[in-house]
């Protein structure tokens, strides 16, 4: 058997007064049998163990090794008392023993044996208190709990006495007599002659795993009649007898592979069932207890896919009482990048293996329809043409290429270039951040824009798949429109720079795309993700992202990509980058400070003065 | 019981009085023996468990000769310079003499003989008020004005909460790490006087008991994605000396006891409150309010027992130390009070 003889409790607790004789009785504990014809034979451990002090040879305690009855051998004197206080800072003195079970007699008086339980001994510094002085809750019961565990399927036994030893023999005289108060047809009975009480049949923990009873206890002295009652707890301990199911019989389940190709994605998920708790902790032991495995011989699939699994505590209802049981989950996920050009559809099964389960169906064998799709690397079915004011600046960001479906892409890496044309005008360029499934169309060279020559340019922009080197490509059409603007003397290169809304739309700077600047006129509310500003484009700055134009060059849009100092009310944006919200007007000097403030002077109107002059 | 900190020796109830663990390691060290089996020691320790470890016959001999040398009574103080260094020190010991598998272990620390009354007196000097007297006010609000009048206080306290608060990217909302080593710094260097007024205050609103429940910044040192199993939680801090120590701390000092009045171990409030304070950014087991309930006051550490198998009744009493303590909830109303145990030395 894997369990052997067990202790219904991992802790028993009593108090030891000075001077009491050899011979008292402390406290008696149980064991229970895992199969009939099991004899129990405890064993004390030679040694006292004081928190924080050093133990110490035990000279006072010992185990009826039959009955488990602990008992004083000799008695604890003063001197006994002070030299096994030392060390203890608190008041109250607990010494500890470790008692040992086996279904031998014991041969050598060794602590190592794995099953065990620990009695906490109080030493009280006082001599044993009269009976009349004790109140009825002291004679009844200790101060811990009266709560056991029962493993499931284990043969019937008595696993508790109610009566106390050390009080029996303390106040003969006294009538202390316990009832058990159950509701019908529980498995307990209580024996009035021993006050033991036992378990009648064996339990099932997946029918109900916790039985709430209560001790009651009688005290009577003369004409003088005292009870208490406590709760008395029985948890019944899960063994692996249940075997996995599947809910509702589905086994099967489609796994579509298309746009999304990433290594980790997630095509599927099947649940398991098992009426058996698997515990959380340890984590990796529980894991390989009930397994999943890829049943293939093909190294292409065991390659290409994983299992993997998590499990949840979830609740059945058998008869009314709630019992745990367990949800597993199978995920079918990705274990490498799939190439664009695969194609191909099988089915893989998953075996599931309840490892400890001891019976014919311990396992389930779970189906994913897997199904990988070719997905096409093309432009949509037009050709691009953008119009750009020749007034635009550096920076000026035009528009987005895209290949069909290129926002569903995960796991394909697209790069965007654009061919050389043969003429002179090259004004644009491409730019892609590291993680964009698209490629951002910008003004590169803006002196190209302005030169009369340069009217209509036609592109060839490219796009490549990396993994497969599949390519295709499309043409770009650009229109150069607009009359050239003069330029503002003493005009900053960046908008951001402009504090007020005239100022701004007075004057370019890099990123704009029509020679001006663009006013954002916020909310006015309190620190806010709208806050004014000047911006190249409202359209791309600020949003909250410092895109891969952006920061190129920081006078571009420094509201979202600035990591220096932010003086006033603001919050600051994702990985410190970028003002979020601000109070009132932000604006920012590029590689140095940014400010946020509320603009509170008014543009002066003209008064008398002012017009006297004028 | 612990008087100024004395020399090695016997005290004169002919105890010995514990040394700090840093000076014991010099005493040793000053000791050819003690100083071969203290290293003796380690290598047994060092990726072993105990019992493979007491296997050894010169593991074990080690052991015994070192219960006899200062370094086996040894204590830590809490903030003190070294403080980690003391701590690996006491646990290189004492891994060796616990079974590590105890349900509460004794703490490392030396115990503490202050009461509440000495912080009150202390607070009511520096707010000119006696808190107890305005049932208006919010507290916690008063808690924040005090700590920003006080230099020391507010440095820390904007330091723990500029970092707490700091984005680190969209994935990660914050860096915990260095979070809870702030925290840890605030609880440390500030006087419990300034502290414990913002961990503690009593509220009659929701948003006086909102304003404490975000005083650790809950959504960077504690709330987390997913609730792990606190049986788990234990396992992970004991693998921490300093997570260790302060959980051993807390439970010496806030275990439930049916043989006091107040249900705290001597009585003594400040002790637990202190154990508690120290146990926050202690790593994961960082306790908090569970909620801005102004009627009951919940303290748990972020961790649930699903999960937990056989083990549940082992996962709710660990839990129970925090959500049902009467000891801590006791502590925690007579610290909002203003009131503390008659306490004669």
């Amino acid at each position: 058997a894997a369990f052997g003889l067990y202790f219904p409790r991992k802790e028993y607790s009593e108090n030891v007064y000075i001077d009491q004789p050899a011979g008292t009785p402390l406290l008696r504990i149980h064991a229970l049998r895992d199969s009939h014809g099991e004899v129990a034979h405890f064993h004390l451990c030679q040694n006292l163990i004081i928190s924080r002090a050093r133990s110490h040879e035990n000279n006072w305690f010992q185990i009826r090794e039959k009955t488990g009855l602990l008992y004083l051998s000799q008695s604890l004197d003063r001197e006994d008392f002070n030299m096994l206080s030392v060390g203890n800072w608190m008041s109250l003195s607990k010494v500890m023993l470790y008692v040992f079970l086996s279904s031998h007699p014991f041969q050598e008086k060794e602590c190592d044996s794995a099953t065990r339980t620990t009695v906490f001994l109080s030493l009280i510094n006082a001599t044993a208190p009269a009976c009349s002085s004790l109140t009825a809750r002291q004679l009844c019961f200790t101060e811990m709990d009266l709560s056991f565990h029962i493993k499931e399927n284990k043969p019937p036994g008595t696993f508790h006495q109610l009566q106390l030893p050390s009080v029996h023999h303390l106040c003969q005289n006294l009538s202390i007599s316990y009832k058990l108060l159950a509701a019908e047809g529980m498995p307990f009975r209580y024996n009035e002659n021993t006050t033991g009480v036992s378990v009648t049949q064996r339990l099932d923990r997946e029918e109900r795993e916790r039985y709430e009873l209560i001790a009651k206890c009688t005290v009577r002295e003369g004409f003088r009649e005292m009870q208490v009652e406590v709760p008395f707890l029985v948890n019944v301990l899960d063994e692996d007898d249940s075997p996995p199911f599947l809910p509702n019989g589905t086994d099967t389940a489609d796994a579509v592979v298309e746009f999304n190709r990433k290594e980790g994605t997630v095509l599927a998920t099947l649940t398991v069932y098992d009426a058996d708790t698997t515990p959380i902790y340890p984590l990796e032991s529980s894991r390989k207890k009930y397994t999943g495995t890829i049943i293939t011989d093909d190294p292409w699939i065991s390659e290409t896919f994983r299992v993997e699994h998590i499990f949840d505590e979830i609740h059945f209802s058998p008869n009314g009482s709630q019992v745990r049981g367990t949800q597993h989950e199978y995920k079918l996920v990705l274990n490498k990048s799939i190439s664009v050009t695969e194609h191909r559809s099988f089915q893989l099964d998953v075996l599931v293996n309840d490892t400890e389960f001891h019976g014919p169906e311990r396992s389930v064998m779970l189906h994913f329809n897997v199904s990988i799709l070719p997905v096409s690397i093309q432009f949509p079915n037009m050709t691009y043409q953008f119009t750009v004011n020749r007034n635009a600046e550096r920076f000026a960001q035009i528009g987005k290429i895209c290949i069909e479906n290129c926002m569903k892409f995960r796991g394909v890496n697209i790069t965007y270039k654009l061919l050389s044309p043969n003429v002179s005008c090259y004004p644009v360029s491409i730019l892609q951040g590291r993680e964009d499934k698209y490629g951002s169309l910008y003004v590169n060279d803006s002196s190209v824009l302005r030169r009369p020559e340069c009217k209509e340019i036609q592109y060839t922009i490219q796009a490549t798949d990396r993994q497969s080197r599949k390519h295709t490509k499309t043409l770009l059409t650009l229109v150069l429109e607009g009359t050239l603007l003069k330029k503002e003397e003493d005009c900053p290169d960046s908008c951001a720079v402009s504090k007020h809304h005239a100022e701004c739309e007075e004057c370019g700077g890099l990123g704009v795309l029509t020679g001006r600047c663009q006013w954002r006129q916020g909310s006015g509310k309190g620190i806010t993700t709208n806050y004014s500003t000047c911006t190249p484009s409202i359209k791309t700055c600020p949003d909250g992202i410092c895109d891969v134009i952006e920061s190129r060059d920081p006078a571009v849009c420094p509201q979202d990509c600035t990591s220096g100092n932010i003086i006033g009310g603001h919050g600051k944006g994702t990985g410190n980058l970028g003002i979020k919200s601000g109070h009132g007007i932000c604006y920012c000097f590029p590689r140095q400070n940014c400010y946020c403030e509320k603009d509170d002077i008014k543009e002066q109107l003209c008064d008398d003065v002012c017009k006297t002059v004028i | 019981l612990a008087g100024p900190p004395s020399p090695p020796g016997q005290d004169p109830h002919g105890w010995r009085v514990p040394v700090d663990c840093v000076r014991a390691n010099e005493l040793c060290a000053a000791e050819p023996s003690c100083s071969s089996r203290y290293r003796t020691l380690r290598q047994c320790l060092a990726g072993r468990d105990r019992n493979t470890m007491l296997a050894n016959k010169e593991c074990q001999t080690a052991l015994e000769v070192l219960q006899e040398s200062p370094l086996y009574d040894c204590r830590c103080k809490r903030g003190m310079k070294k403080e980690l260094q003391c701590l690996q020190i006491y646990w290189s010991i004492h891994l060796g003499l616990t079974e590590g598998e105890e349900f509460y272990e004794a703490s490392p620390y030396e115990p503490v003989t202050s009461r509440l009354s000495d912080i009150f007196r202390l607070a009511s000097i520096f707010s000119g008020m006696d808190p107890a007297t305005n049932s208006k006010s919010n507290h916690c609000l008063d808690a924040a004005k005090a700590c920003n009048l006080n230099d020391n206080c507010k440095r820390l306290r904007s330091g723990y909460i500029s970092t707490c608060s700091k984005e680190i990217s969209a994935t990660e909302h914050c860096s915990r790490r260095k979070c809870h080593k702030a925290l840890r710094q605030f609880f440390d260097r500030v006087p419990s006087e300034y502290t414990y007024r913002l961990l503690f205050c009593s509220c009659k609103d929701q948003a006086c008991a909102e304003r404490r429940r975000q005083t650790i910044v809950p959504s960077c040192s504690y709330e987390d994605k997913e609730k792990p199993n606190c049986l788990d939680l234990r396992n992970t801090c004991r693998t921490d000396h300093l997570c260790r120590s302060r959980l051993a701390d807390f439970h010496t000092n806030c275990q439930a006891s049916f043989q006091s009045l107040t249900s705290c171990p001597g009585d003594n409030y400040q002790a637990c409150l202190g154990s508690y304070a120290g146990l926050i950014a202690g790593f994961d087991v960082t306790p908090n309010y569970v909620d801005a309930s102004t009627a009951s006051i919940t303290i748990s550490p972020w961790c649930s027992c699903k999960g937990s198998g056989n083990m549940e009744e082992e996962c709710e009493k660990f839990l129970q130390d925090f959500t049902e303590n009467p000891c801590l909830r006791n502590a925690i109303q007579a610290f909002g009070n203003g009131t503390d145990v008659n306490f004669s030395p």
